[in-house]
């Protein structure tokens, strides 16, 4: 797979990540590097493996009683914002 | 913003359009789905948060197992497959009120798939296929006040992120939007039924996104679709899905070509407007949630689900009509809601007339409620009283005209109907003597049709059947009275 | 009496608490001051507060005081990864998006701890959001190997191991996603320790990537690492993830010696480009475990080889959605003015470093529509190949023995401007993390110019009793968890 600096440019937007222009070469070559290395992953036959997303085996365990519990963290959290509008989070306008 | 619509006089014909729906439906658990904070509507903003909802570094996820109860029921409801293995799946995208973001769904292996919705069309009933029902979080909300001049902001109220959700998805099986507009009451209606969710669409504890194309009848492969969002009330699914009809037929037929697009429904102008044209194209990029494991149910389980569902309104209304033996129409109005059904049966039960009794819940009854707005619940007559009026009159002791007068009395009088009759003088007369006495009187006042009748004019005689109930305040016995009337006049010859 | 309270193991430390011939602040003032002399050198800590140690050491001296019963771990300070949350600490992950972050809550761990009576000592300097292999991707400042402070202590639990290296604290916990605990506890000279996926609840530990994470004890002894281990392990309804059969240690079996244990080394596995040094001293641990009674067998672990280039695509995929939270809206930076869009990306593009983007775009990428099958599905895939060849390899043999690292500490700058030789660094440590199984990294020698070198000990599916039973065998045995950093002695 050939990376450009139009894919890093299409993945750091789809990331929200501002790459500086200066840094696009860079990690178009990082990353050219990597895939490359991955690409070592094609040769194996994998036709009919069951993919691996976690690795927790066994039996069930219990989920979550609906029970209603009340957090005390409110007011710290309100107060870490970097913004905020009486007791709204405040961000520029979506709209 | 889209094009207006144009009526093309007789296109419309030729069209056939293709609606899918995607119906988010809140689930009335105490917790949010994967946090312990209430649900509760309406709460001051950003106080049902925890660190979980709230998305902070290093929370987990905790699955509520009420939430896949309730699912599980819709999903036996309406005759869907249950995997016994479902998979939560992230959906990543940025948003301010997607604390997380992404949120957590379930993409490729659902809880729930295939299943069905009957609905009316015309005269007849219709299937409506369903694709999935899954589980998924809410998100909070994002307020968009008018600011000061210049400040351009938006405020987040967190208390709705992670409050559980069903995404129902229907198959493209709708039609129309008076179709759709049935398909979302009657699954309202199994909602409602199952007490998985309050019904509300206001609140949005009901929502739902229209995915709508038309192709020339006759025709079997989709056009391009537009997927309007935001539609919260029945009238809204049915106008803007009419309204896109309209637009997309008179697009093909001014040689235009309908985009894909995801179009926001502006119920003040009435009108589909685009959202996001200008975006990229959306790349969730889901893969399987890591910090829940794969949801595994056990048959048993879910059998015991199943023995403990409430009967469901097709059901119900099948039995109606069987057991009481009244007529569908009648049986469709009374399965409006679960208490009014066993309203019905009650009083039917008591009053010995099924058909009767339904007719005064279909009339009376679901008048005072639509003008008060009230549930059966709260309806001042209770079952038994209603029961004994309408058995009073199915039994010919009072007329069906002095029990309006008497049910007008009971909603505010908790008395039982007998004894309201007796207190307000409402009994029938019905003694020979009184009714001769009052025949006579109405003979001797009206010489000129005695007369008419006399000679022969037979069709007078209701206007004395008429003088004489008029005058005894509809408490005439209505046989015996037309006994006296015909003595009277044979009398007085 | 202090000059000696940092030679002590914790399981003495502790004893002496309980039994009263120590107070837990005579300990607390001992390691506060030690940590003094080197810390700034070494770039161990990113937070640390004695006001509060000392608060807590007193409160834990009153408890005595007052007849209340101790925890194991009663007076002996824990030096804490700066990735899990204390509640109202500074929590920075070593990024300078979390700059001021102070967590409304406690880890899962911290409950346990403060429940055994340790007292939390201080947040540890770690590579950004735990990704690195050396320590030079925090934020804030590199740390230093205590063995020489020009090479690297390895990462991304770097302050961990080298805070329990230089005698600074007598634990520590760290994180291990791909090798994080192991491997700078193979550069510090330490025991470290990646227990099974699922024993420790991940519950407060700042997510990384998810389906690999694991809360894990460093400590000088393989004694003292089960200990600490044994005080966090165990389910906790709020990880989903942590599991039930999860056991801790009992520190009797850790005595029992190796006699019958069947070792397996995967000697195909180790190929070249293993220095020769470590696996010189892998031949010599092999040897003197067979003296003591254990059986050696040749193990197959015939899909190892792709695990770095597995590991590389499923764990920047859940970490760019793991850090997708990092937006500027609810806590932690924000910068950038103007529209909300530009907010994200200036406030992620600022508050995020090289490494870190670096992984978010690979992640991205390779999650994204149309590359999803050929790159993350088929890595998912591969990494069931890697978890059947450990089953098989436990079919014959009780515990794997390998190198942690192909070469011993690397000097700081040598690989920073190539990423891909700093992944294939941790070619022995990631397989095991895949698998989900655990695994400890053990003082094992020393290189003729006396840097410290590690081997790893992996297990079977919650059989970390058998790892640290082998570790401990080993220490025994040799001398090479005695020494200790010459940085350490002058300081004393
Ligand atoms: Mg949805
Ligand atoms: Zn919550």
């Amino acid at each position: 797979m050939r990376i450009d600096a139009g894919t890093v440019r299409k993945i750091a937007a789809l990331a929200r990540l501002r790459v500086a222009p200066e840094d696009e070469e860079r990690y178009v070559r990082e990353l050219q590097e990597i895939l490359t290395y991955v690409e070592q992953l094609q040769a194996l036959d994998v036709e009919g493996i069951e993919p691996t997303s976690t690795v927790v085996a066994g039996e069930p365990v219990p989920l979550r009683p609906d029970e209603e519990i009340s957090s005390d963290v409110r007011d710290e959290a309100l107060a870490a914002a970097p913004d905020r509008e009486e007791d709204y989070f405040r961000v520029p306008r979506v709209v | 913003m889209s094009t207006a619509p144009k009526a093309i006089a007789g296109a419309r014909e030729r069209y056939e359009p293709v609606i899918g729906l995607e119906v988010h439906a809140q689930l009335k658990t105490a917790s949010k789905i994967f946090c312990c904070c209430s649900t509760r509507f309406g709460a001051p903003p950003n106080t049902q948060v925890c660190p979980v909802c709230l998305g902070l570094p290093g929370v987990l996820p905790v699955l509520n197992e009420r939430a896949v109860r309730d699912a599980v029921m819709v999903g036996l409801a309406v005759g869907s497959k249950i995997a016994l293995r479902s998979v939560f799946a992230r959906k990543n995208y940025f948003y301010p009120d997607l604390p997380k973001g992404y949120q957590i769904s379930q993409y490729d292996r659902p809880l729930c798939e295939g299943g069905s919705i009957d609905i009316r069309s015309g005269e007849g009933w219709k299937r409506i296929g369903l694709v999935r029902i899954h589980l998924e979080e809410d998100a909070g909300k994002s307020l968009h006040p008018e600011g000061r001049a210049g400040i351009h902001t938006t405020r987040v109220d967190l208390n709705r992120a992670g409050v559980p959700l069903i995404e129902i998805v229907s198959e493209p099986d709708i039609r129309s939007g008076e179709e759709a507009t049935d398909y979302m009451a009657r699954l309202r209606q199994i909602l409602v039924y199952l007490d998985v969710c309050d019904g509300n669409m206001e609140e949005g504890s009901l929502r739902c996104d229209a995915n709508v194309s038309v192709r020339p009848k006759g025709s079997t492969s989709f056009g391009t679709k537009t997927e309007i969002k935001n539609l919260n009330s029945f009238r809204f699914v049915d106008r803007a899905i009419a309204y896109e009809i309209e637009r997309q037929i008179g697009l093909i037929e001014s040689g235009g070509r309908v985009v894909q697009e995801t179009l926001l429904w502006n119920s003040e102008q009435g009108v589909a407007e685009s959202m996001r044209s200008k975006e990229e194209a959306h790349d969730y990029r889901y893969f399987p949630e890591p910090d829940l494991l794969p949801l595994d149910l056990d048959p048993a389980w879910i059998e015991s689900v199943r023995a403990s569902l409430p009967e469901l309104p097709h059901a119900l209304r099948e039995r109606l009509v069987r057991e009481h033996g009244i007529p569908e129409y009648d049986a469709e109005v009374l399965i409006e809601t679960r208490s009014l059904a066993s309203y019905y049966e009650d009083v039917a039960a008591r009053s010995g007339q099924p058909k009767l009794a339904s007719n005064w819940i279909m009339t009376e009854v679901n008048a005072i409620r639509n003008r008060d707005g009230l549930s059966i619940e709260r309806f001042p007559i209770q079952a038994d009283r209603l029961g004994a009026l309408v058995g009073m009159i199915g039994a010919g002791s009072i007329s069906g005209k002095i029990g309006k007068q008497v049910f007008e009395h009971m909603l505010t009088d908790p008395a039982a109907p007998d004894e309201i009759v007796k207190r307000h003088g409402l009994l029938p007369i019905d003694d020979e003597a009184s009714l001769l006495e009052l025949a006579d009187e109405i003979v001797a006042a009206n010489p000129g049709p005695a007369a008419e009748f006399r000679a022969g004019k037979e069709k007078t005689f209701g206007f004395f059947v008429g003088q004489a109930m008029k005058r005894s305040g509809g408490r005439a016995h209505p046989e015996k009275l037309q006994a006296a009337l015909r003595a009277a006049l044979a009398k007085q010859a | 009496m202090s000059a000696s309270v940092h030679k002590e193991t914790a399981e003495d430390l502790a004893r002496s608490v309980r039994d009263g011939s120590r107070s837990a602040s005579e300990i607390a003032r001992a390691f506060l001051e030690r940590t003094g002399r080197t810390s700034d050198r070494l770039g161990t800590y990113l937070h640390l507060d004695p006001e509060s140690i000392l608060a807590a050491a007193t409160a834990v001296d009153d408890r005595r005081k007052s007849g209340e019963p101790l925890g194991p771990l009663a007076g002996v300070p824990v030096a804490i990864k700066d990735n899990i949350c204390i509640r109202g600490v500074p929590t920075t992950c070593g990024s300078r998006i979390l700059e001021a972050y102070r967590p409304p809550y406690d880890a899962h761990v911290i409950t346990r701890l403060r429940q055994a009576g340790a007292i939390l000592f201080g947040k540890t300097n770690c590579d950004e959001f735990a990704m690195g292999s050396s320590n030079e991707n925090s934020a804030y400042k590199p740390v230093r190997n205590p063995w020489d402070p020009e090479r690297v202590p390895g990462g991304s639990s770097g302050g961990s191991a080298a805070t329990v290296a230089a005698r600074e604290a007598p634990l520590a916990l760290g994180s291990d996603t791909g090798g994080s605990v192991r491997q700078p506890a193979a550069f510090c000279g330490v025991v470290g320790l990646k227990p099974t996926y699922g024993s420790v609840s991940r519950y407060g530990l700042v997510a990384f990537a998810s389906s690999l994470d694991q809360i894990g004890p460093l400590a000088r002894s393989a004694r003292d690492a089960a200990l600490l281990f044994d005080s966090i392990v165990g389910r906790d309804p709020r990880d989903m993830t942590s599991r039930p059969e999860a056991k801790g240690v009992d520190l009797e079996e850790l005595e029992r010696g190796v006699k019958g244990i069947r070792i397996g080394i995967p000697g195909q596995f180790l190929g070249e480009g293993l220095d020769p040094e470590i696996r010189a001293c892998l031949d010599q641990v092999r040897d003197g475990l067979a003296r003591e009674g254990a059986t050696e067998l040749d193990v197959a672990l015939p899909h190892a080889r792709y695990a770095i280039a597995t590991y590389y695509l499923i764990a920047p995929a859940e970490a760019s959605s793991n850090l997708a939270r990092y937006d500027g809206v609810r806590y932690g930076l924000r910068a950038g003015n103007g529209d909300l869009r530009g907010m994200y990306e200036t406030t992620r593009g600022l508050g995020f470093g090289r490494e870190v983007k670096r992984r978010i775009l690979l992640g991205t990428y390779a999650l994204s529509a149309g590359y999803y099958d050929a790159y993350y599905l088929r890595a998912q895939k591969v990494r069931t190949l890697i978890r059947r060849d450990f089953t098989e390899a436990f079919g014959k043999a009780d515990v794997l023995l390998l190198p942690v690292t192909p070469t011993p500490p690397f000097r700081l700058g040598e690989k920073t401007e190539d990423p891909l030789a700093m992944y294939l660094n941790d070619i022995y440590s990631i397989p095991a993390s895949l698998a989900g199984v655990p695994a400890l990294s053990f003082p094992a020698g020393f290189t003729k110019s006396g840097l410290p070198i590690g081997l790893q000990l992996v297990g079977k599916p919650v059989d970390e009793t058998t790892l640290l039973r082998v570790a401990r065998a080993w220490e025994k045995a040799s001398d090479a968890a005695r020494r200790a950093p010459a940085l350490a002695e002058a300081a004393a």
